[in-house]
C-alpha cells in the first residue's frame, strides 16, 4: 500500500506563496519510492462553509452536498493531510477556514456520537502538516490562525504532537516566496522527512 | 443620534449568537440610540481573491454586497460585530467580510489616502459580541486580533468585547445563561452613554 499525501491549497490565489510552499513538500514527498501525492486546490473545490444547523450531532454526516463531500472520507483516508493557506488579517482565508469548519462532522461523530473517527491501528500513524506564509514579519503574525488548524487536525484524528508547521514571514506580494533564503530548501527538506518518517511508522 | 450598527457574522438564525447581539443592540437603544441590524448570511458577496489591485489603487474590484456594507459600517458611532466560535475562531463568513476589508488596510498602509487620527478613534467605538460552546478560557483568543484588524481598517477604537463561553453548560442556550443577556444589554448601554455629552 502506498503512501498517500493529500495537500490542500487554501489561497484564493492561485500559484502565489503559500501555493508554491506547498508544490515544493509534496514534490519532496512524491520524489519518495511507494508516496502518491494528491492536490485540492479548495477555491476550485466548491466548499461552502458550515451553516451551523448541528445535523450532524444527530447523524454524523454532514447535509449540504457540495465539493466537501468526497473529501470527507479522503481526510481520513490519508497518511499525512498537508494544509497551506496564507494569513489574511492575522487569520486563515474564508475560504480555508470553510473547510476548517466543515470538519465539525468529525467531532460531532467522535464527541457526541461516540464514533471512532479513524480505526484504532491507524491512530498515531499519520501525520499533519500546515504550510503558511505571511505579509508581516511581526512574531506573533501565525498566532490567531494555529488554534483552528490545530481544531481541524484534532478532529480529523491528528495527534497533536504529530502536527508539523512551516510558517513564512515578510511574504507578499505574488512569486515573493521564490526569493526567500531558506524556504525552499526546508520545504523539500520537510517532504521528505514526514515521508521518511510516515514509512517508519506504516511499516510500508 | 448616536447611531448604531451590528453585524452578525452567525450563518445560525435567532441563535445564541444573534440574540446576545439584539441584547445589545436593545440596551444601545435605551441609551438612545439609533440602531440597525445585518445579518451576513442575508447578503451575497465573495470573500477576497487575493488579487491585490487595492494594492495600487485602494479600490476593490469585487462588486457585491460587502463594499457597501463596509463603507455603511465605517460611518456609524458604534460597531458591534458579532460571531460564534467554530473551530476556535470566527465564522467563514464574517471572515470573509473582514478579508474584503483590506482595501481599506492598502488606503492607509500602501497608498496613504485614509487615516484616522485619535479624535476619530475617540469618537468610534468597536464592540465585539462572541459566544462559545467550549468552557475554555482561551476560546476567543484566536478571534480578537482579526476583529482588531477590522476594527484598525474601519477606524474603530476596539472598545469591549462581550463574550460568554461554556454555553455547552446551559444546554446551548444563551437565555439559560445567568448572565448573559444582561450583561449584553448593559454594555450596549454603556457604550453609546459613553459617546454622549455630559
Amino acid at each position: 500500500m502506498p503512501i498517500t499525501v493529500l495537500g490542500f491549497a487554501g489561497s484564493p490565489r492561485r500559484h502565489g506563496n503559500s501555493e508554491t510552499l506547498l508544490d515544493w513538500v509534496l514534490a519532496a514527498m512524491a520524489s519518495e519510492p511507494d508516496v502518491e501525492v494528491e492536490k485540492v486546490v479548495v477555491v476550485d473545490a466548491g466548499i461552502g462553509p458550515c451553516r451551523g444547523c448541528n445535523a450532524c450531532e444527530r447523524t454524523g454526516a454532514c447535509v449540504q452536498q457540495d465539493g466537501m463531500t468526497p473529501l470527507y472520507d479522503r481526510i481520513l483516508e490519508a497518511d499525512c493531510v498537508v494544509l497551506a493557506a496564507p494569513i489574511y488579517c492575522l487569520g486563515l482565508p474564508a475560504q480555508a477556514k470553510a473547510l476548517i469548519d466543515r470538519a465539525q462532522v468529525y467531532r460531532s461523530r467522535r464527541y457526541v456520537l461516540g464514533w471512532p473517527v479513524i480505526p484504532e491501528e491507524r491512530r498515531g500513524k499519520r501525520i499533519g502538516l500546515f504550510l503558511s506564509t505571511a505579509g508581516q514579519a511581526w512574531d506573533h503574525v501565525f498566532d490567531a490562525a494555529i488554534p483552528s488548524v490545530k481544531c481541524f487536525f484534532h478532529v480529523a484524528g491528528f495527534r497533536e504532537r504529530d502536527l508539523r508547521y512551516l510558517l513564512v514571514r515578510s511574504v507578499d506580494e505574488s512569486g515573493a516566496i521564490r526569493r526567500h533564503p531558506t524556504a525552499s530548501e526546508e520545504a523539500r527538506a520537510l517532504g521528505h522527512e514526514v515521508a521518511t518518517t510516515l514509512r517508519e511508522r506504516i511499516g510500508a | 443620534m448616536i447611531r448604531v450598527l451590528g453585524v452578525s457574522g452567525s450563518p445560525h438564525r435567532h441563535g445564541n449568537t444573534e440574540r446576545l447581539l439584539d441584547a445589545f443592540l436593545e440596551g444601545a437603544r435605551e441609551a438612545g440610540a439609533d440602531t440597525k441590524k445585518v445579518v451576513l448570511s442575508t447578503l451575497t458577496y465573495a470573500p477576497c481573491r487575493g488579487c491585490n489591485a487595492c494594492h495600487r489603487t485602494g479600490v476593490c474590484v469585487v462588486d457585491d454586497d460587502a463594499t457597501p456594507l463596509l463603507e455603511e459600517m465605517a460611518h456609524v458611532d458604534v460597531l458591534a460585530v458579532a460571531s460564534p466560535i467554530y473551530s476556535m475562531g470566527i465564522t467563514s463568513e464574517l471572515k470573509g467580510l473582514i478579508d474584503r476589508a483590506q482595501y481599506l488596510w492598502a488606503r492607509r498602509m500602501v497608498t496613504n489616502t485614509l487615516d484616522y487620527p485619535p479624535e476619530h478613534l475617540d469618537r468610534h467605538r468597536g464592540v465585539f459580541l462572541s459566544t462559545a460552546g467550549s468552557d475554555w478560557p482561551n476560546v476567543f483568543d484566536g478571534a480578537y486580533p482579526v476583529v482588531q484588524a477590522l476594527f484598525s481598517g474601519l477606524g474603530f477604537r476596539y472598545a469591549a468585547n462581550v463574550v460568554v463561553n461554556g454555553l455547552d453548560a446551559h444546554g446551548g442556550r444563551i437565555q439559560a445563561h445567568p448572565t448573559a443577556l444582561a450583561d449584553a444589554r448593559a454594555a450596549g448601554r454603556r457604550e453609546v452613554a459613553s459617546l454622549l455629552p455630559r
